[in-house]
């Protein structure tokens, strides 16, 4: 099936909860309500029509102009062959959503990542805590407007560029 | 006993005990050479004329380090277990014939001394593992002592075969009487089994899971610096040529073969050996663990069960 | 970084002055530096790219192990570590610690722009800008990654290094003078 055939039927089970189909970039996508998300998903998991079995990836993308951040999850069934990309739009300031980790697995790794890098919170899951930054780390540094701290730890986070070392070039004068 | 005959074992002690440090350094070297050539390398030949002072700049180098003992660990079994498998590495040697004439003592339970002592070799290895009290170590001992009584049982019941067919526990009667055919032959699924636990007493690849370093960082030893780590070093490989003699003794007919001196002959024999385990190591990789007891318990000891009864039914009609 | 002090260890006896007191010294320094420049052992730490070619340089062609350089896995049997790769600041802890486990007398040997400066990470949130801002580093290697060569001749250049350190002034001595004020102070 084809993401328009996927999203037709969706929106015959699921109505207004299906926001929009967008068919203009290169992997068609489907944006859905963020509160109805986990019922939509573990459907999509269990029709024997779509049957995805497999998700493929999460991911996290911050529109500080539009005020939102967008979490993407890429869906694959090896049954059918056809692949679904799915949207949900969150509020910047507060972005919560539910974790679908009952559904697949592998997703409580994606959404620590997502959780880890953005601030998206998974409502429900497992195990929600930081993946790749350490456990202390203030904020979260795929945002947009993230500013790297002086220091971490008593180690700063800052360094003369080599080239100025030798003084044979010299710095930039700051405004 | 008079004093002349205390002051001849104290010279031949001497001379085993030197002689066998000496070789221990150097088969370090020998392993490095060898591990190089296997690997198309060169191995150390910066240090002296073909690295021959290699083992040394270590020697001094280990003696010289900082001798690190950690806050966290039991010190007094800390420092007792590199002591423990260096000692009970060395003993071996007391009961095994050199020679026709040179052997230190020859006591009529050989067989189970030999036991005795990879029982308390095995100490060293686990004292170290838990008084070192990190976790690394910790695994690594418990390691040991699974492996190791594992492989006891299956290196004891290889030992019984010998023994039916020599008639004897003393191993410089074993040897003696191995000259007409060497016990490889009449014992052969014997040699397999004693070789292959004897692998896993090393814990030598492909046995070597106490110290494997992808997982244990370096098993037991990883808290070890300084001259303590140099004691498991030499222990380990002392533990290897000890096991290598006793080998030869047991299988390849000891000191004895034609032309040459006993004595030559069992050194021979010996690094054929030595030489063959390291071959194995730089060749295999690892078992995992749970294909290491079960090699162990469902092939090695039934195989060493019908060795022994093969060599009871060979006796009786041969 | 201060400059390496250096100081002329073959002269055969001669004085050393310390804040606790003088130290008279002979070239027992050389025979100790002999073994200690000849048999320096590395603890394997390798974090990204140039961990593979750290392992290319203990491989055939530029054989490490000639020059008695080895590995070993656990840091308290190691002589110097070699950081190979990228540090992130969750990794520069770790470091550290690392740091503080070898047994003296040790060194670091600091292997790639990434390590040296942050390199091609430096303006990521998460990479620490130099393993010098945790570390004193002995040598820089610069590269990225260097060469087998290039890390063959920074080992070679710590061993002129290790070679010509006075260790019982360094080793040795400050710890006599501590050892004999624990003793006075204890009485």
């Amino acid at each position: 099936m084809i993401t328009k055939e996927i999203f037709e039927k969706l929106k015959e089970k699921f109505g207004d909860d299906i926001i929009r189909l967008d068919e203009s970039v290169k992997d068609p996508f489907v944006v859905v309500n963020p509160q109805k998300w986990l019922e939509i998903a573990k459907y999509l998991h269990d029709d024997p029509d779509l049957y995805f079995d497999f998700l493929m990836s999460i991911a996290g993308v911050d529109y500080p102009d539009e005020n939102l951040i967008r979490v993407v999850y890429h869906l694959w069934s090896y049954k059918h062959r056809h692949m679904l990309v799915v949207k949900v739009e969150l509020n910047r300031e507060n972005p919560v959503v539910d974790s679908i980790d009952s559904i697949w697995a592998n997703a409580n790794w994606l959404e620590r990542e997502t959780y880890d890098l953005f601030g998206v919170v998974f409502k429900g899951s497992r195990n929600l805590k930081r993946l790749l930054m350490p456990e202390d780390w203030e904020g979260h540094p795929m945002r947009k407007d993230y500013e790297e701290p002086k220091e971490y730890h008593g180690i700063s986070t800052e360094r003369e560029n080599p080239v100025y070392l030798f003084h044979l070039v010299k710095p930039p004068e700051e405004e | 006993m008079a004093l002349k005959d205390v002051l001849i074992l104290v010279v031949k002690i001497s001379i085993v005990i030197g002689g066998m440090l000496g070789v221990v350094a150097y088969l370090t070297l020998m392993e490095r050479k060898v591990v190089a050539y296997i690997q198309e390398r060169l191995g150390p030949n910066r240090v002296g004329p073909w690295g021959l002072l290699q083992p040394i700049a270590d020697g001094i180098k280990l003696f010289f380090k900082e001798d690190v003992i950690p806050a966290h660990v039991d010190k007094l079994l800390y420092i007792i277990a590199p002591a423990i498998t260096m000692t009970m590495a060395v003993m071996p040697f007391v009961i095994i014939p050199f020679s026709k004439s040179f052997f230190l003592s020859d006591i009529n339970v050989g067989i189970l001394l030999l036991l005795a002592i990879s029982g308390i070799n095995t100490y060293g290895v686990l004292l170290a593992g838990i008084s070192s009290n990190s976790k690394y170590s910790m695994i690594g001992g418990l390691r040991v002592a699974s492996q190791l009584i594992s492989y006891e049982v299956a290196l004891s019941l290889a030992f019984v075969g010998v023994v039916l067919w020599n008639g004897s526990m003393s191993l410089v009667k074993i040897t003696e009487a191995q000259h007409v055919v060497w016990n490889i032959i009449p014992q052969f699924i014997g040699f397999i089994v004693f070789f292959i636990a004897a692998l896993a007493e090393l814990n030598r690849i492909p046995f070597d899971l106490p110290e494997a370093e992808a997982e244990l960082v370096a098993g037991y030893h990883t808290e070890y610096s300084s001259m303590k780590f140099a004691l498991f070093y030499l222990g380990e490989y002392a533990n290897l040529t000890a096991m290598s003699a006793i080998i030869t003794t047991l299988y390849l007919g000891g000191w004895q073969g034609p032309w040459l001196p006993g004595f030559v002959w069992f050194a021979i024999k010996t690094f054929v050996v030595l030489f063959v385990f390291m071959w194995i190591r730089w060749t295999y990789p690892r078992f995992r663990f749970d294909q290491l007891i079960s090699v162990g318990w469902k092939v090695l000891i039934p195989l060493a069960l019908l060795n022994i009864a093969l060599t009871a039914i060979l006796r009786i009609y041969i | 970084m201060s400059k390496v002090e250096k100081v002329d260890i073959t002269k055969t006896t001669h004085i050393e002055h310390t804040a606790d007191g003088v130290i008279m010294v002979t070239n027992l320094d050389l025979a100790v530096n002999w073994a200690r420049k000849n048999s320096l052992w590395y603890l394997l730490f390798a974090t990204a790219c140039c961990g593979i070619e750290l392992m290319q340089t203990g491989g055939p062609r530029a054989d490490l192990d000639r020059f008695g350089v080895v590995f070993r896995n656990s840091p308290r049997q190691s002589d110097f570590i070699i950081v190979a790769g990228t540090i992130t600041y969750k990794m520069a802890e770790r470091v550290r610690r690392l740091y503080d486990q070898l047994a003296d007398p040790k060194y670091v040997l600091s292997m790639g722009s990434c390590s040296n400066t942050g390199g091609l990470f430096q303006h990521s949130y998460s990479v620490l800008k130099g393993v010098d801002k945790i570390v004193p580093v002995d040598v820089y290697v610069a590269g990225c990654p260097p060469r087998p060569e290039a890390l063959t001749h920074a080992i070679l250049k710590l061993r002129e290094k290790v070679g010509r350190e006075p260790y019982f002034k360094n080793y040795v001595g400050t710890r006599f003078f501590k050892f004999m004020r624990w003793i006075k102070n204890d009485n």
